[in-house]
């Protein structure tokens, strides 16, 4: 199974229904996304999911940190 | 007070029939959302509670601040009063600060009712859903979040209950958003810069008054539990948290307790925000969830957040609002009142009487410089004392027969802005917009205007036909 939004293939199921075998909840080991697997193809179908929210792994480096690191207190 | 809790509160809201439940089986995805846009959309926006859920075990309430019917009942009014009247209530309330918590024993906090140590996933106890169809993952989006300063750990006065936003990334694993000016953020620098640990609870189905208060900016050593003990007029019960030192409401549904981990960053985001659009992804912090308290039988609430107005909207309206009078009013008695309830104060209406000419540019001023407009309040209205800034009707009224563009509308370039605005740009700069449409005074001046006056017998006309209105009936 590929990532819908970073298409990494490291994903992994999150958790199952707590009630019944209605669905999954996968999770992104790259990119963080989780989605279920009743969703629509729009969240699940990594062809189908939204250009504009399509991430990019190699990019993750250069976001910010909020909030910053601050440096360590000397002892 | 009419309750004493999330749960006393929905069987208020029920009783003035503004709280609906449904009870056929919905779907996480997309049903959850679409309630909560639909709820605040509705004449009586009323709170929703969702009895079943596909695959979850517990029900889900939305929208129960999320209309001004709900917001009078959370301040103990009628459910019809007006909001400038609301306005006027939570200010008499809030200057009964401080009324002190008090501490119950464990055995009375129903919060620990039940205790969950072992093999913790909380989709066991939240049905956790998708907000906005682009957002990261499932959000907790209305979490009381208490914290305490590392460096003084004994200090009540420095501990800190804020809402803000996360993001679930596991069964026992979770992100969080302090931002830089966040009361948490310092905490959380404090406990970083030793690499430690940072205990936290986050607290769930809260009672309305607690979250309203973790939505409201006050001051560093304020406390949100001894305001919302003033807002209700009684104390609020608190508990010990089970891992730390942390005080607890004790008659919440249900607490996470965790720490933030030290010096660890990770991609977070997006997720719809409350003005409307999306923000960014970010490297951001990590909570490690370590037990679960709940009550029996718990309740899980959460906020949709979407174009305003939603309910979010309701949560940093008139207590944006106030804090901004309070700092007005120390320094310009003129000051009637303050509407900053335009996404969280980014546009902020003063009304005020004009002591000289200019005045109402220089409330404006102070209003740019207090702790909260000074960053979020992008556009300053004011008008005149007789004008109701919450009436948007006349203060449209006041910017087209008393604004002069040639000089009474001004810009102060680059000055500090609100980083989730979208036109905030760099993000967290802002050029300010004042407009003020008040009469000019001396030694300004303006052409002579005499105002129209109300006619003489109005108030009883006006009991007439509301009565008439009521009983359906004909004089």
């Amino acid at each position: 199974m590929k990532c819908p939004r970073c298409d990494s293939e490291s994903v992994s199921v999150m958790v199952k229904s707590p009630v019944g075998d209605e669905w999954e909840v996968y999770l992104c080991d790259t990119c963080k996304f989780s989605w279920r697997s009743t969703e629509g193809e729009n969240i699940t179908d990594p062809e189908k999911y939204d250009k504009r929210f399509k991430l990019n792994p190699e990019e993750f480096d250069k976001l910010d940190k909020i909030p910053p690191i601050p440096p360590l207190l000397k002892k | 007070m009419a309750y004493r809790d999330l749960r006393g509160f929905l069987e208020l809201l029920e009783s003035e029939k503004q709280l609906i439940r449904i009870k056929d089986e919905v779907m996480p995805e997309p049903d959850l959302s679409a309630i909560g846009r639909c709820a605040p959309d509705m004449e009586s926006a009323p709170a929703v509670l969702v009895e079943k859920i596909k695959g979850y075990k517990t029900p889900l309430v939305l929208n129960v601040h999320g209309s001004w019917q709900n917001h009078a009942l959370m301040l103990n009014l009628p459910k019809d009063t007006p909001v400038k009247d609301q306005f006027f209530r939570l200010k008499e309330l809030w200057d009964k600060y401080p009324v002190k918590p008090v501490w119950v024993d464990r055995k009375d906090a129903p919060v620990k009712d039940t205790i969950i140590e072992e093999d913790i996933n909380l989709f066991d106890i939240l049905p956790l859903f998708r907000i906005n169809e682009f957002d990261a993952g499932f959000y907790l989006s209305k979490a009381l979040i208490v914290s305490r300063n590392p460096d003084n750990p004994d200090s009540y006065e420095e501990q800190n209950c804020g809402t803000y936003r996360i993001q679930v990334k596991g069964k026992d694993r979770v992100a969080i958003q302090p931002l830089p000016f966040h009361d948490i953020a310092v905490h959380f620098k404090k406990a970083e810069e030793k690499n430690e640990r940072l205990p936290i609870a986050i607290c769930l189905g809260n009672d309305p008054v607690l979250s309203f208060m973790a939505s409201t900016p006050i001051a560093y050593v304020q406390s949100e539990y001894d305001f919302a003990g003033a807002l209700k007029g009684e104390p609020i019960e608190l508990v010990k948290a089970e891992n730390s030192n942390l005080d607890i409401p004790a008659r919440s549904e249900v607490v996470l307790e965790g720490y933030i981990e030290p010096r660890v960053r990770e991609i977070e985001g997006p997720f719809g925000e409350f003005p409307g659009s999306y923000s960014g992804s970010r490297l951001q912090p990590i909570v490690k969830i370590t037990k679960i308290t709940h009550r029996r039988n718990p309740i899980f609430e959460n906020l949709y957040l979407g174009m305003p107005w939603t309910e979010i909207d309701y949560l940093m309206a008139l207590n944006t609002s106030i804090p901004l009078y309070d700092q007005l009013k120390r320094d310009f008695p003129e000051v009637q009142a303050v509407n900053a309830m335009y996404t969280h104060g980014i546009g902020a209406i003063v009304s005020t009487k004009s002591r000289f000419g200019g005045y109402g540019k220089a409330v404006a001023m102070r209003l740019l410089s207090t702790p909260h407009g000074m960053s979020y309040t992008k556009i300053v209205i004011i008008v005149d004392e007789f004008v109701d800034p919450f009436n948007l009707e006349q203060v449209m009224w006041a910017l087209t027969t008393r604004v002069r563009p040639d000089k009474d509308v001004f810009k102060i370039p680059f000055a500090p802005g609100m980083p989730l605005d979208p036109s905030s740009e760099p993000a967290g700069m802002h050029t300010k917009l004042v407009i003020d449409a008040t009469t000019p005074v001396a030694p300004d001046f303006g052409r002579d205007t005499e105002l129209l006056g109300i006619p003489e017998g109005v108030e009883k006309w006006s009991a007439i036909l509301r009565g008439l209105v009521k009983e359906g009936g004909s004089k």
